[in-house]
């Protein structure tokens, strides 16, 4: 028998060990030696379920559980993907009283949790993009208003409005590329926390946040376009006020 | 207005995350008690429903548990499918959820018309069911169990009365559903569910120690577990602490970010007003007054943020629980976001706090300035 | 504190041997050396001098807004330099009265809640210092506009307001920095006049001032040039 990892540790179990497996508690039952552990598949249908899992011969499971020699589904290989469909419909329309799916269709079922959850992060995800976009407005705003007096000054020393305004948006964007490296590197981290963490609580290889090129380029692009955008909006709030309201006359 | 939105989008993802973090398990602990059974017996090692397995010698616990003094009702359940010929004949079966009930002490649903299951051919089906069926109360239909897809045939049939439409509260929205008594489903299945049961569903005396009975059906029937509504708690809290540690993390943030916002809103306004605040701690007035009166404005500026975030927070539950309700299998009375007035109440103070505390080091350095120096440099410019 | 005396003659302020330093940078800059000053009760009296030549932060020495680096002041008989920041504040609330050149008025108050605040600092009850600031309104030439806020004031009678918070707490001195310097022709020679008749009616003032009308409108003036009092005579 293999045994779940989980299970090995929990029971402090030892290849080698021999147990009686039943299939109702205390019932009759059949002798088996623990040949190995393995580890739960990467499968996220499967993540918060806590029950464990045991691998037997299937003439001893159907044995041991009085199943005879019955069993739940087969899986079928096909020699290349382009015949699959012609291989369901011969096997739904030959085989007495069977039904078969592609894998496809069975994941699509299974991955409704995951579904969910996607469009909740995607709803959380746009509430924090408005959350941040006010948050770095404020910043970029706090961040001009430092320099009123040195605006002022170059005001009345006859440099345009427009030309201030570009030079605060060049520093926004300098901010904003600066910030959104420190992000997408604090981002790092945290998703590798993420991911030691909730492998540890649901005991699963699978990874719970994975960070791709186009998730940093997509998150790099939205910080750099807030930025930039707030910068622009502080800088025009300073360059249409009159200089001598900047020095606070 | 950049300062009000600000807060108020804080102040709404503070308040969904404190309704996210403390909804579910207040929602479901109604769910577990609307019915009023605090204890849940189940096969050892699971959960109720969450395996196939089931208890053997179903009405000898149940009379053992019925002989308990603290205990005053007990209802087993047996759960399943059935399956039901469409009506024309031809076309795929429609299969459903089945529960098998003591219609007089059943926990299971609330009969909305109609009559209960009390009779052995009687039958009690959701909306769903229903509107799949396309049938209607007082209709007769067979319903089988056990599909052999080998033999092409079902274990067991009979012919049914459907008597009474129901609201089953622990099953998803749009999961079809039928109750019919224990005995009936249990004789559908032949001798493999002859006597068995899923569950058995306890209510305790009031005033009885509930955990003390809990340990007893343990020590009494050591196959079974005995599941407080702590445990089962507790237990789903596990598999969700995602949702909750999630709800932690944003609230954090979103604390953190309030925290900032009113800095930096405080900060601003204060260097606008250094000479204002210079000439008022010149004319005589206490630096912790200025401090106070700086702080108020930010409090101010949270008062009327608030309500609009109050409300934006409510939408915004209301569509993040939309999107979460289409969990597979989630009971359609379970809800993530659950408004409660102490939520409400909990994230306004911890935001008045955060903010005060947000306004405080800003104003107070604001008034701590060399007010000679000060009034100079406003002075030139 | 609020209970000073001051005999008739005697001096309200003594300021002795007053040094003020600054650092800028690497530099330390003195802007007021050596200067010892007497001024007694009712007397009216001018600081003048070019600018940067110290007379404002002598002000703020003498108004306990700034420390000196070393020697004493001396206000109503009390040692006043090295009062607490606590001290020092309600020290200026009771006894010292301030006139800005930029008025400083609250902008969010009307004319008559902004003479109301240092009495409502004070402690005074909400009636007794709603009459009194009315009343110093009405004494200013104001008492027909004490519900507009400052915005809808002019220069003019903004720096009235000015005046008449000044008085508010019946300060023992009443120290005025610039307080023509913002103001037009017309609209100083009228702040003039109001401080001659604050002057007539028993007030202790020392100005601060660039403008030749107004210090020939005191009774004495102390020249400064570079942190020194360079001359100190009365007006002929």
């Amino acid at each position: 028998m293999l045994v779940d990892a989980r299970l090995g540790t929990d029971a402090r179990l030892r290849v080698g060990d021999r147990l009686v497996v039943s299939a109702t508690p205390g019932g009759a039952g059949d002798t088996v030696v623990i040949a190995g552990f393995e580890s739960r598949a990467a499968d996220p249908s499967e993540v918060a379920r806590s029950e464990y899992r045991v691998r037997l011969h299937l003439d001893q499971l159907q044995s041991v559980t009085g199943y005879g020699d019955r069993v739940d589904r087969f899986a079928v290989k096909v020699r290349d993907t382009s015949v699959t469909r012609a291989a369901v419909d011969a096997i739904n329309a030959a085989a007495f009283g069977f039904r078969a799916h592609r894998s496809r269709e069975i994941a699509v079922e299974t991955s409704q949790t995951f579904l969910v959850v996607s469009r909740f992060h995607r709803a959380i995800g746009i509430i924090t993009i408005v959350a941040s976009a006010i948050f770095l407005l404020c910043i970029m705003l706090l961040k001009v208003d430092e320099r009123r007096r040195d605006v002022a000054a170059l005001r009345l020393l006859g440099i345009s409005s427009r030309t201030i305004t570009k030079s605060v948006v060049v520093e926004a964007a300098l901010v904003a590329s600066l910030g959104s490296v420190a992000g997408a590197a604090l981002g790092a981290v945290a998703s590798a926390f993420v991911n030691w963490h909730y492998r540890a609580v649901y005991r699963t290889p699978l990874a719970f946040s994975i960070l791709t090129p186009r998730t940093v380029a997509m998150s790099v692009a939205l910080s750099l376009v807030l930025g930039i955008g707030a910068g622009w909006l502080a800088a025009r709030r300073l360059a249409r006020t009159a200089p001598l309201t900047l020095f606070g006359r | 207005m950049l300062a009000v939105l600000g807060v108020a989008v804080s102040a709404a993802m503070l308040l969904d995350m404190v309704m996210l973090a403390t909804g579910m398990r207040q929602s479901l602990r109604s769910l577990l008690l609307s019915r009023g059974f605090q204890l849940r017996v189940a096969p050892k090692g699971t959960l109720p429903f969450d395996t196939e397995a089931t208890l053997d010698s179903t009405s000898a616990l149940a009379a053992r548990l019925r002989a308990n003094p603290d205990v005053v009702s007990v209802s087993p359940v047996l759960g399943g499918h059935v399956h039901v010929r469409p009506r024309s004949g031809d076309g795929a079966a429609l299969t459903s959820v089945a529960l098998g009930v003591e219609s007089t002490v059943q926990g299971d649903y609330e009969l909305l018309n109609g009559g209960d299951a009390t009779a052995d051919d009687a039958l009690v089906v959701n909306d769903a069911f229903l509107a799949a069926s396309h049938r209607r109360i007082g209709d007769s239909l067979t319903v089988a169990v056990d599909y052999d897809p080998q033999l092409r045939a079902y274990a067991g049939t009979r012919l049914m009365r459907l008597t009474g439409r129901a609201r089953f509260l622990y099953l998803a929205a749009g999961q079809r559903a039928v109750a019919m008594p224990l005995a009936t489903l249990q004789s559908l299945g032949g001798a493999a569910r002859a006597d068995r049961s899923s569950l058995v569903m306890v209510r305790a005396r009031e005033g009885a120690d509930v955990e003390r009975t809990r340990l007893w059906i343990e020590r009494t029937f050591p196959r079974s577990a005995a599941i407080s509504t702590e445990t089962a708690m507790r237990q789903v809290d596990e598999r969700l602490s995602y949702f909750r540690q999630l709800a932690f993390i944003l609230g954090s943030v979103s604390l953190i970010v309030g925290f900032l916002l009113v800095t930096t809103l405080v900060t601003v306004s204060v260097n606008e007003r250094l000479g204002e605040i210079a000439v008022l701690r010149a004319i005589g007035v206490a630096r912790h007054r200025v401090v106070t009166q700086i702080v108020l404005e930010g409090v101010a500026i949270m008062t009327v943020a608030t309500p609009l975030g109050l409300a934006l927070g409510l939408m915004t539950a209301r569509w993040l629980n939309g999107i979460l309700a289409a969990f597979p299998g989630l009971p359609e009375a379970i809800d993530f976001f659950l408004f409660q007035p102490s939520a409400a109440w909990a994230s306004l103070g911890m935001l008045a706090v955060s903010g005060v505390l947000a306004g405080v080091y800003p104003s107070w350095r604001g008034a701590s300035q060399p007010i000679a120096t000060t009034l100079r440099q406003e002075a030139i410019g | 504190m609020n209970a000073l005396t001051i005999a008739p003659g005697a001096p309200v302020l003594e300021a002795q041997s007053l040094r003020r330093e600054y650092r800028m940078g690497d530099e330390r800059v003195v802007a007021v050396q050596d200067v010892s000053l007497s001024i007694a009760a009712g007397e009216y009296a001018a600081i003048v001098g070019p600018s940067g030549c110290g007379k404002s932060t002598l002000l703020n020495l003498l108004g306990v807004i700034d420390r000196p680096t070393t020697g004493s002041v001396r206000i109503a008989g009390r040692q006043v330099e090295s009062l607490s920041d606590a001290e020092a504040t309600r020290f200026r609330l009771l006894h010292v009265g301030f006139v800005f050149q930029r008025f400083y008025l609250m902008p969010a108050l009307s004319a008559l809640e902004n003479v109301e605040l240092p009495m409502s600092e004070a402690g005074m009850a909400r009636a007794e210092r709603r009459a009194r600031a009315s009343e110093l309104l009405g004494y200013v030439g104001l008492g027909k506009r004490e519900r507009h806020r400052p915005s809808r004031l002019s220069g003019g009678e903004q720096q009235r307001v000015a005046v008449a918070r000044a008085l508010a707490n019946r300060p023992s001195l009443l120290l005025a920095d610039e307080p023509t310097g913002e103001l037009d022709a017309r609209t100083g020679t009228e702040m003039i006049a109001l401080l001659e008749r604050l002057s007539a009616d028993g007030t202790t003032i020392v100005v601060v001032t660039h403008d030749e009308k107004l210090a020939r409108a005191t009774r004495r003036v102390v020249h400064m040039l570079d942190g020194r009092v360079e001359r100190d005579e009365p007006v002929r």
